[in-house]
């Protein structure tokens, strides 16, 4: 390591500006703007904790607060499930693996708002083809997201079959640095298949799936496309995620308190996620170093 | 070679393919449909046949009716934006990076927990308040507003960083003697010497920003500023009618985002393990 007494400085300078004036401010702009409120002059009046006390007197927004608590504690152990499913399957480089890891990885190509209108019009209850093969099947035809019981569970699978293959990438990353001969001696002792898997694979793949899980929650915890494409939170309220009641707080109620405080709200909620996925980082550095 | 054909083989593979299948079936559908005339598009996906899945006649009309409307607008906006992003952020990125991996300093270590923290936390977390002071400083509705925000990241920052402390130190050690300056060092050695670290960085500032939703759709309004996801979108809600436009775009949205994506892969199974292990 060298020392200057300017010019590491210089060098850090236009990308500290960058995250200074894009992310710190906005995020001390949310804090301070959730403790004022607009009157009906249009000027900001300080009012304390009111837009918070306002928010937990509120029970739409409660029920919010549930759907998104419901959403992930469902979607990300699933998830998860698949992606290892998925980082398992295509593991050993036997043949055509190539093809199959390259297909799993292809809806990262589809952005969320595609992904959100394509599997809208697929799932059509009259037009889209998912309900006419069903019909062809002989198996009952499904509402998915036009009724409030499958709203939020279609949400999940159309968000899965997104984030799966991503997921997937670190998974397998994880697998294919676990040295063959750690895996091999397992066999020796006559461990096969599940319990070679739970015993031995799984331990080895704790970091990586701490990481995953972490990662994955804040990326649902913020689901915005697919509610305010598909569902508009609906039906009744069935897949009201949280990110989509600050936008709704901001830009359908233009309600600046009430948009700032669900923000803050969020923000806290992503920092604590921020901070455990440093600390999964911490023990790697120190263990190497 | 013995070909071995066994149970659990057979099983794993048709797992294998069912999975595939339902992964790219919404893929193939989507572009299927857009090659379709346009009076095609649902006049089969009601019952299911053949030719639901399979068509018979094939144009490229819809591509045309597309770009004759908003969406050419729309891909020349996304790819300014995303191309400006690439260039602007691998610059100051690559700074960052270089400042961490090379020099010791005072308040390095707070400084790199803000760059690990900016990381982790999601861009869509702070679309609400950045949106607001956009606005309080009339920065709404331009197209800084929908570049810069997105230039210096943590993610890249710590690429750069990765790649650059693996560098010898001896080889700034005797530029150095040399009487080159850091910036020198910095411009014509180090940089030269990233090719594939700056090819990765610039594939993933580009996917992110060509995939942008939440923020242009709250930070721009106009139609003029547009970017390809926020025009699809609105273009569903407000001529809702003109499917075989909607197909012919979303195929095109999704065909550039496939051309760094086939590009990227090789490298992005790699850059993960790197960091797996960081």
């Amino acid at each position: 390591m060298f020392r200057h007494p300017w010019a590491p400085f210089l060098f850090l300078a236009p990308a500290f500006l960058g995250l200074f004036v894009f992310r710190f401010v906005p995020i001390g702009l949310s804090g301070v703007g959730s403790l004022f409120s607009e009157n009906l002059r249009g000027d900001m009046v300080f009012v304390g904790w009111k837009n918070y006390a306002e928010l937990f007197d509120d029970p739409s927004f409660w029920n919010t607060l549930k759907v998104t608590l419901i959403f992930n504690l469902i979607i990300n152990p699933f998830q998860i499930c698949c992606a290892m499913g998925l980082a398992l399957l295509v593991r050993r480089p036997t043949r055509f693996m190539d093809v199959f890891r390259l297909s799993f990885i292809m809806p990262m190509t589809v952005s969320i708002a595609l992904t959100s209108i394509i599997w809208s019009i697929m799932l059509d209850p009259t037009l889209g083809p998912v309900n006419s093969l069903l019909r062809w099947l002989g198996l009952p035809t499904q509402p998915f997201f036009r009724s409030e019981r499958q709203a939020l569970e279609t949400l999940m699978l159309v968000a899965t079959w997104k984030g799966a293959g991503y997921w997937m990438i670190f998974l397998l990353s994880g697998l294919l640095a676990i040295p063959k001969e750690v895996e091999d001696s397992a066999l020796i002792d006559g461990a096969t298949g599940f319990r070679k898997f739970i015993s031995i694979t799984l331990p080895l793949m704790k970091r990586p799936l701490a990481f995953v899980l972490v990662a994955d929650t804040a990326a649902n915890f913020l689901l915005f496309a697919p509610v305010y494409i598909i569902t508009n939170g609906g039906p009744n309220g069935a897949t009201q995620l949280l990110m989509f009641e600050a936008y709704q707080a901001a830009f359908a109620y233009i309600n600046h308190g009430r948009s700032m405080a669900i923000s803050t709200i969020i923000l806290l909620v992503v920092l604590v996620i921020a901070v455990l996925e440093l600390r999964l980082f911490r023990p790697a550095e120190e263990e190497r170093s | 070679m013995k070909l071995s054909v066994s149970v659990p083989c057979v099983a794993r593979y048709a797992a294998l393919i069912l999975i595939a299948v339902v992964l790219l079936t919404p893929i193939y559908w989507l572009i299927m449909s857009s090659l379709r005339p346009a009076d095609h598009i649902f006049r089969f996906s009601g019952s299911f046949s053949l030719q639901t899945m399979i068509p018979m006649a094939l144009t490229l009309d819809n591509y045309a009716q597309a770009l004759q409307g908003s969406i050419g607008r729309a891909l020349f906006n996304s790819l300014f934006v995303s191309v400006t992003t690439v260039a602007i952020g691998v610059f100051v990125n690559s700074l960052a990076g270089f400042g961490f991996a090379v020099f010791d300093f005072r308040f390095k270590k707070a400084l790199f927990v803000l760059v690990l923290l900016s990381f982790m936390m999601p861009f869509e977390s702070i679309v609400i308040p950045l949106y607001s002071m956009m606005r309080a400083v009339g920065w709404t509705d331009t197209y800084a507003a929908l570049i810069l925000p997105e230039a210096a990241g943590g993610l890249i920052i710590f690429l750069f960083y990765q790649f650059f402390r693996g560098i010898p130190r001896e080889i700034y050690e005797a530029a150095r003697v040399d009487g080159a300056s850091w910036w020198q060092i910095y411009f014509r050695m180090t940089m030269p010497l990233s090719g594939p670290t700056i090819a990765t960085a610039s594939l993933m500032i580009f996917i992110h920003q060509w995939d942008a939703f939440f923020w242009p759709l709250v930070a721009t309004s106009s139609e003029k500023l547009a970017v390809i996801q926020v025009a699809i979108a609105r273009n569903m809600t407000l001529e809702q009618a003109n499917w075989g436009a909607f197909f012919a775009s979303a195929s095109l949205a999704v065909l550039v985002a496939m051309v760094p994506f086939f590009l990227l892969q090789r490298h992005y199974v790699k850059i993960v393990i790197t960091n797996a292990d960081r």
